[in-house]
């Protein structure tokens, strides 16, 4: 990060408009010299930034409630990329996968780029000048009769929702109801019972052991982030480390972390919380749960040995509020959870259950106007509850919606607001800090932040409610030490200080319980999905093409259902079956999850929205068409209570998947090692030994003194000299380290001290360049993946990487290869980095199986099998260590990816950067976010992970400029700035004083097909298990051949 | 030149026709003259080749109508499903290659071992060569992703510095194809300059008899002109021998210097030659045999003929076998598991049913040349012929890509559907093909008469209506061949 | 004989001509080298650089710490000529846009492919002079592309072949990424 600077540039926008086919949308399409270019100078030219050099402004990413700290890079005006904040106390630096596709937020197609309002039943394009009147004068209206007013906006904290009550109570009317559809509000509920804190930090190091019933807080309960990098940590700590058993009728990806799974019936939990806290015995327990005795008499003796245990209790069951209490109540003894820094951004939030009373008002004709911000009821209330036709009857609806969906789509009047990132604020992220928000780039569209709409709105309707002009200066009037002060805190991006929050407990409506909760032997389990949530990130490309983590599947929803449950149903993966619940029906695809319980029918909420809501958000089905609308007590929809009927449908479709076989098949590509095995010696990779030795997680000495004779061979480098006789010797043992600390090897004698300097050109270690002393290198601690798959798209955000599952860029040669993922079915996806997801046991389909998630990319090996099969050179060995692939040289022979191993390049099969092509993945204006130092690939041509061979140019640049070298950990990649568990280090691994030069040499790294003596320079330290009484499934890594 | 054996009666049933010594008779040629009349007579015009002429043009035009379609688009339109990243147009590319060598074999090798029944045939062959050299030289360009960019394989003085990647088997092939390209077409060249001089002297029309003057190179028959001549030919015989041998196996380097599991085999190159070989054998009774049919050649391209054409068939086709009882003995051998469930995967996975058609094809069908009447049966020859070249492109299909599905990474454990454009593009290859081919069998002509004049008797001052043989003795007049059935 | 030769000299010379015809403009050969458009606004480099000994840098501010050379401003350019030279029909042009808050769409001149990453202040400050690629603009009334800007001619000087030699690294991912 080279200078943090606060002011946003001057007139960018001006310059964005001229020079929008500029460098960023740089495609490697023939050479442009022919065609007549114009160089737009800029108007005035604005101070701290230079042209062609990033700047980066500090700023919150809005996109759950957690409140991240991130920072935007700008280049030339246009925000290009999102990291977090290392100074932040929330995020600690990462982001998540929803935080990196904010960008496509806020470049969206499909966001409204004027105001519009509905003249004659349809909308059209107006002016503010017109619409604000529009608004003034409906507004006047209303105040005579206040009550009639609703005010539905998307929660946020800060002092927006104080500044927007203010606004409604100035003019008579009842506070706004601030809503979350991602946010738990029973575990919200519960804790403020509990602990008076709306979202408590859980302390998952101190633990002995974790016990989650359905609290998924590695896949978006909550403060995901930082409860991932907690949790990372505590599960790096070896023996230390807590145990983690996960309860729940269908194995999350939280799930899939867990060392052991109890597949309870679904809204069971609670019988087992009692168990726990010894109200009832396991006897009773298993009774309801389903779960045999054994199981249950374990994990309460397990509980009772464990001190201190951390319970976790997610709502969404029959009895969500009651289970999240008594799990708290175990707590409360033990030190596990702490409140003086909780999340503070949770409070506040209100039920769904006040906007299903609402839709009753409105229903009744009781609401005159209806102002919506941000949120998307219509998607998000189930057909069951009646809402859509409900809001029909509001004669006038106001849409704050920055982009288009289902609300929005009724409105009569839209006031497009700003995206986070176009706008000022402030977000409450823990006790006493702010953290601040701030416009990174001037916006993108003719659109105006709400706040200010708000405030011009009240001097015009004579309710003024600030003298300010606009938001920014409220905030400079509110902050300590005004705009200097201000201007102080900006670059930190975080201030200490709190913003009095509007207290979310209004009259909770009597909650309904389920009308008919239909019948049939199955439970419908409705749950958000890790990429979209509950539907807001449905219309960002990104998120719809990351695969999901635990079924893999992109752009599509499907029915989860057991493999037993398919074989009785006569049905396989992709054949359709119909889900039939009291509420409706729907014909979905069959994906078979063995981590699912046989009486049990899962699918993914988030997708199938309205054509209107754009042209990505509408792949898939929605799930909450099938869900009966109940409550609990808390006032929360219940997602797993719905009975559900499942029968077999004629159709089939393929999975659009990236899933290939889901088993190692014995090839230790994620190789693990048993808790006990750490220290002295590693476990022997090759070996019988360590299978049957690992449950017991004792290592037999004859194999210990074997592992110590060949370190003792190794030398302390690990490097050539202790490196197999015969590599492709299956019973070998290999040896942690990097085979190849310098590009050496690959070059053959090229490095070697036999040839003469100037034949080994570059490659000559004493070269004045230096470039063969450096071997850049990584390291993956797959004790720490958690396989959220942040790393994934933020390597789509740094390397220009075209998404290509839209249903208008498939192939349309075969008819059934059309339609949304059609590229993807064909495993044409481009992912450079990707997340494999190998289980080990449970071949039965029993529930005692292990997950181990795997990133996959480019190897960099220094002996790379593709380098030598390309007839044009377009992929060689550069002397500092990368695997250098030109793209302006390939020819398309796809040779390399053939004779590749590891199967990480990935081939532009259409033009997906060519703006003129129906493949484009870029559609104005997404790609103003192409970052221009990476091309874009043209059709026809081999592409994949560089390092991101352009951050480390950047960095030698920058070095160069200030006359010194490249200082140790100066900069990293993108997949390692982004990894919320921080799993993946990168540098330099030839120079001693980077931290992955330590890391490649831990007792657990292992490269990936080592006997194929490719020398990798990517480097995995082995997962790391911690197998119970209960634990069956093999622990160990699995025979590697 | 090669001496006459004795001319066996094949009136006298006891005595079977010795094949070894008969093969080279055509006891229904009397002479030269008969030759010349036969064999140019041929060379007009027919409906029938018209209308087959503008159906091979048709398919050319629509596999080229793909290509441009997938040139504009992408090679995404064809059936491509990573990590399968190659498909049907290297496995097309292999089996063009592969019918060309039967061709360079036939004409040179067997001209060297001097085995007389080549003579009637290789002239068809060794077009046939020249022609699936043509074809199969398109496919690399065809499947690459920026074919316009093709000449970068080619080393080329250039001032960046670069040149291509020596250690790729695909410049290899660059230079194989490209040499075995030159080398097929002038020893084609050179074997018809005589044919072609007799063909100028026997044409009416000034134009065409102007430019075979020019091919002919002014050939007059001279005694000086046919002892250079047999001189040149020997040479090229013996040039391009290798080349039968070098080529493919520079082909099967494709697959064998990559480490994928099924490809990484010592035993590609013999492997590999042998089936081309046999595929070639295959395509030469696919050609010839309706040839002799329609020209009324019968009594040239005689059944013994084709009786010891297929011996050759039958003995590549036992090769051929041997080759794929060899992967399995060494992926079983190896202990490499890799190696092993590839090849489980290859005969019981989801592809068993290209290998079943694979190895029924070329390793059980053929085994019915073991008996005689079936190798003297041009009927089943036909047929035979059909399902030796089904089964070769179902080995090179076999070979890459249930390879390329069935790789290392699990993860990446793919499928692989071709579709229309695929099926185009290889329709419009052979479209390619037999346009040349009927081109070529109206314009030259398909039998070397000069080599036919070798091997019947001198001619008599007037011409008898009855044979005689090389002794002058008197033959009576047999209209059919020995041995035939109709 | 001899007259029968040309039967096939003939097409032989086309053909060979053809090809190194199609060779050569495939092998980078292509180039807008000479490309001396007409700007929007007749800028005098040799009065601002040679008269008016204005550096380089005063107007392409950022060539020496960013890949981007920069542009100047429209207010660099008015800083001045709101009262130098106000009478030339050239400035007056030049005010008309300012006037009008438009900055002036220069037209594009030196431009390298978008596969290829040129760092200006690489360059600069390992002393290559802006000569060496732009040749002698501050002679040029209109500029003009002096240098192919071709790989080859990139490659030549990293290669060490330029007097004097240059030290600069040749590998491909320098530039190409």
């Amino acid at each position: 990060m080279s200078s943090e600077t606060s002011k946003p540039g001057v007139k960018r926008r001006e310059f964005l408009k001229v020079v929008g086919a500029g460098s960023a949308t740089a495609t490697m399409i023939g050479c442009s010299s022919e065609r007549v270019e114009k160089l737009i100078p800029y108007f005035v030219s604005p101070d701290q930034t230079v042209p062609g050099v990033s700047t980066y402004y500090a700023s919150t990413c809005r996109e759950c409630a957690s409140a991240c700290g991130i920072i935007a890079e700008t280049r030339d005006g246009r925000t290009i990329k999102l990291e977090g904040n290392p100074d932040h106390p929330v995020n600690r630096g990462a982001l998540c996968a929803k935080g990196q596709a904010a960008l496509q937020g806020l470049y969206n197609p499909d966001r409204y780029r004027t105001p519009m309002v509905r003249r004659g039943g349809k909308l059209e394009k107006t002016t503010w000048d017109d619409a604000l009147k529009i608004f003034g004068d409906k507004l006047a209206e209303a105040r005579r009769n206040p009550g009639g007013v609703a005010f539905i906006n998307r929660h946020q904290s800060g002092g927006f929702p104080q500044l927007l009550n203010s606004w409604l109570a100035g003019m008579g009317m009842a506070p706004a109801l601030s809503i979350d559809p991602d946010a738990d509000t029973t575990a919200i509920a519960a804790n403020l019972q509990t602990f008076g804190v709306a979202w408590p930090r859980y302390d998952f190091a101190s633990t002995r052991l974790i016990i989650s019933f359905g609290a998924d807080f590695l896949d978006g309960w909550g403060a995901s982030v930082p409860q991932q990098l907690d949790f990372a940590d505590a599960r790096a700590r070896g023996a230390n480390a807590p145990r983690f058993i996960y309860v729940g009728a269908r194995r999350s990806l939280t799930g899939l972390n867990a060392d052991d799974w109890i597949p309870a019936k679904p809204g069971s939990e609670l019988a087992i919380v009692q168990m726990l806290s010894g109200a009832s015995t396991p006897q009773q327990a298993a009774q309801a749960s389903g779960v045999d005795v054994a199981r249950l008499t374990a994990l309460q003796t397990e509980f009772a040995a464990a001190k201190p245990a951390l319970v976790l209790a997610a709502g969404g069951g029959p009895n969500g509020m009651e289970l999240c209490l008594a799990a708290n109540a175990l707590n409360g003894t033990s030190g596990a959870v702490s409140i003086a820094d909780a999340y503070r951004g949770f409070e506040g939030i209100d039920p769904v259950s006040h906007i299903r009373a609402l839709g009753q008002r409105m229903q009744g004709g009781g609401v005159s106007m209806l102002m919506v911000h941000n949120v998307d009821p219509v998607y998000l209330m189930p057909k069951s509850s009646g809402f859509r036709a409900a809001m029909a009857k509001v004669p006038f609806k106001v849409s704050f919606s920055s982009i288009m969906d289902e609300t929005s789509e009724m409105a009569d009047l839209i006031l497009p607001d700003n995206h986070s990132l176009e706008s000022w604020g402030e977000a409450q992220a823990v006790t006493n800090t702010l953290s601040l928000q701030q416009p990174t780039m001037d916006p993108v569209f003719d659109t105006r932040a709400i706040a200010d709409v708000l405030l011009a709105v009240s001097r015009t309707t004579g309710t003024p409610i600030a003298t300010m002009p606009d938001y920014r200066s409220l905030m400079i009037s509110r902050f300590p030490g005004g705009a200097a002060g201000l201007a102080a805190a900006l670059p930190k991006g975080i201030s200490s200080g709190s913003v009095q929050q509007p207290a979310g407990s209004k009259a909770l409506p009597q909650p309904v319980a389920a009308a008919n909760a239909g019948n049939g032997d199955f439970t419908l389990l409705v749950y958000p999905s890790p990429a979209l949530g509950m539907g807001e990130g449905a219309n960002k490309p990104w998120l719809q093409e990351l695969p999901d983590p635990v079924t893999k599947i992109a752009w599509q929803t499907v029915a989860e259902i057991h493999p037993a449950t398919a074989r009785k149903l006569g049905v396989e993966n992709g054949d359709h079956v119909i889900v039939e619940t009291a509420a409706g029906k729907l014909s979905l695809p069959v994906y078979t999850y063995q981590g699912i319980r046989e009486d049990v029918v899962a699918v993914a909420a988030g997708r199938g929205h309205a054509d209107s809501a754009g042209r990505y958000a509408k792949a898939g089905s929605n799930a909450f068409d099938l869900l009966t609308y109940a409550e609990d007590r808390s006032g929360s929809i219940m997602l797993g209570s719905t009975r559900a009927r499942v029968t077999k449908d004629g159709g089939h479709s393929r999975l659009v998947t990236t899933e290939g076989s889901a088993r190692q098949h014995g090839r230790g590509i994620a190789q693990a090692v048993v808790v006990g095995q750490l220290g002295g010696t590693h476990e022997a990779s090759g070996s019988e030994h360590a299978a049957e030795a690992a449950p017991q997680g004792s290592v037999s000495g004859e194999q210990k003194e074997r592992a110590l004779g060949e370190k003792a061979a190794a030398g302390e480098h690990g490097g050539e000299e202790g490196h197999p006789e015969f590599p492709g010797d299956a019973s070998h043992e290999f040896l942690p380290g990097l085979r190849s600390p310098t590009a050496k090897d690959a070059q053959g004698d090229l490095g070697g001290p036999g040839t003469k300097s100037k034949e080994k050109g570059m490659y000559d270690p004493e070269h004045w360049s230096g470039m063969a002393r450096r071997r850049w290198a990584m390291t993956i601690d797959l004790a720490r993946c958690t396989g959220c798959s942040a790393c994934v798209t933020a390597c789509y955000a740094e390397n220009n990487i075209p998404t290509v599952g839209a249903d208008w860029q498939g192939p349309k040669v075969l008819p059934d290869r059309t339609g949304f993922g059609a590229n993807i079915t064909r495993s044409r996806e481009m992912s450079w980095i990707r997340l494999e997801r190998y289980f080990e046991g449970g071949e039965d389909g029993g529930a005692d199986f292990e997950t181990r998630f795997v990133p996959m990319l480019c190897q960099h090996c220094g002996n790379a099998p593709c380098e030598p099969v390309c007839p044009v050179y377009a992929t060689y060995h550069a002397p500092d260590g990368l695997n250098v692939q030109v793209y302006n040289r390939c020819v398309g022979t796809r040779y390399c990816s053939n004779n590749c191993p590891y199967k990480v390049r990935y081939f532009n099969w259409f033009g997906y950067g060519e703006p003129a092509r129906a493949q484009y993945a870029f559609p104005e204006p997404l790609n103003w976010q192409l970052n221009p130092d990476v091309t874009v690939r043209g059709k026809g041509v081999m592409e994949k992970c560089t390092f991101c061979v352009q951050r480390i140019r950047e960095a030698e640049n920058r070095a160069a400029l200030e006359h010194r070298g490249v200082e140790p950990d100066e900069f990293t990649v993108a997949c390692a700035e982004a990894c919320p568990s921080r799993a993946i280090t990168f540098g330099d691994a030839a120079d001693e004083r980077w931290t992955v030069a330590k890391l490649v040499n831990d007792e657990r790294a292992y490269h990936v097909f080592e006997e194929l003596n490719t020398y990798t320079a990517v480097v995995y330290l082995k997962k790391v298990n911690h197998p119970g009484a209960m634990t069956t499934s093999p622990v160990a890594a699995p025979e590697v051949h | 030149m090669a001496t006459m054996a004795r001319p066996s009666r094949v009136k006298d049933e006891p005595r079977r026709p010795n094949i070894a010594s008969a093969d080279i008779q055509l006891p229904a040629v009397r002479d030269y003259e008969q030759v010349d009349r036969e064999i140019s007579a041929t060379l007009h015009p027919t409906v029938a080749w018209f209308i087959g002429l503008g159906v091979a043009i048709l398919f050319l035009i629509i596999g080229a109508a793909a290509w441009m379609y997938q040139i504009y688009t992408g090679l995404g339109v064809a059936g491509y499903n990573p990590p399968v990243m190659w498909g049907v147009y290297i496995i097309t590319f292999v089996f063009w290659v592969g019918i060309g060598h039967a061709g360079t074999l036939i004409s040179a090798i067997l001209y060297l071992f001097r085995a007389g029944f080549r003579t009637t045939i290789y002239r068809c062959a060794e077009a046939m060569t020249v022609f699936a050299v043509m074809t199969a030289g398109l496919f690399p360009i065809l499947h690459l992703g920026r074919p316009w960019k093709f000449f970068w394989l080619i080393p080329y003085p250039n001032w960046r510095y670069i040149w291509p990647q020596f250690k790729s088997p695909l410049v290899w092939d660059v230079f194989a194809i490209l040499t075995y390209l030159t080398v097929s077409s002038t020893f084609l060249y050179i074997g018809l300059i005589p044919d072609i001089a007799t063909l100028r002297d026997r044409e009416k029309n000034p134009v065409r008899r102007r430019i075979f003057g020019v091919l002919s190179l002014g050939w007059r028959n001279s005694d000086r002109e046919w002892r250079h001549f047999a001189r040149a030919y020997l040479f090229l015989a013996a040039f391009s021998t290798p080349l039968v041998l070098s080529v493919h196996s520079v082909v099967s380097f494709d697959f064998a210097m990559a480490l994928t599991p099924g490809w990484h085999t010592t035993i590609f190159p013999p492997y590999f030659v042998a089936g081309a070989i046999f595929s070639g054998i295959g395509m030469v009774f696919t050609i010839i045999i309706p040839l002799r049919k329609w020209f009324g050649l019968k009594h040239y391209v005689t059944i013994n003929h084709l009786d010891a054409a297929a011996k050759l068939c039958l003995f590549t086709s036992l090769v051929v076998g041997c080759a794929y009882m060899t992967e399995w003995f060494v992926a079983w051998f190896s202990g490499n598991e890799f190696e092993k469930n590839f090849f489980a995967n290859r005969i019981w996975g989801q592809w068993w049913w290209a290998s079943a058609i694979l190895y029924t094809c070329n390793m059980v069908l053929p085994l019915t040349l073991f008996k005689q009447s079936w190798r003297r049966n041009p009927t089943w020859l036909f047929i035979l012929s059909f399902f030796i070249n089904l089964g070769m492109w179902f080995e090179r299909f076999v070979i890459v890509v249930p390879s390329l599905s069935h790789e290392f990474e699990p993860w990446q454990w793919a499928g692989y559907s071709p579709t229309w454009v695929d099926f185009a593009i290889l329709a419009g290859s052979f479209g390619w093909f037999s346009m040349w081919f009927l081109l070529f069998i109206k314009q030259l002509p398909v039998i070397a008469i000069s080599e036919v004049k070798e091997i019947v008797p001198p001619k008599l001052r007037q011409t008898h209506d009855h044979g005689i043989d090389s002794a002058g003795r008197h033959l009576e007049f047999e209209p059919s061949t020995p041995g035939e059935a109709d | 004989m001899i007259k029968q030769r040309k039967w096939f000299a003939i097409p032989g010379f086309l053909t060979l001509a053809a090809a190194a015809a199609i060779l050569s403009a495939y092998a980078g050969a292509s180039s807008s080298q000479g490309n001396s458009p007409a700007q929007p606004v007749p800028f005098p480099h040799p009065m601002h650089v040679q008269t008016l000994k204005m550096n380089c840098v005063y107007c392409h501010f950022s060539a020496n710490k960013s890949p981007d050379p920069g542009l100047p401003a429209m207010s660099t350019c008015m800083g001045c000529h709101t009262v130098v030279g106000t009478s030339k029909p050239g400035v007056q042009k030049l005010a008309s846009f300012a006037s009008k808050n438009q900055p002036v769409p220069w037209v594009r001149i030196h431009k390298v492919p978008e596969y290829v990453h040129f760092p200006h202040m690489r360059h600069v400050n390992a002393g290559v002079s802006c000569q060496t690629c732009h040749g002698n603009v501050q002679n040029m009334a209109q500029v003009s592309q002096q240098n192919s800007l071709n790989m080859g001619w990139c490659v030549n000087c990293h290669v060490g072949r330029s007097n004097p030699p240059f030290k600069a690294r040749y590998d491909c991912a320098t530039c190409h990424y």
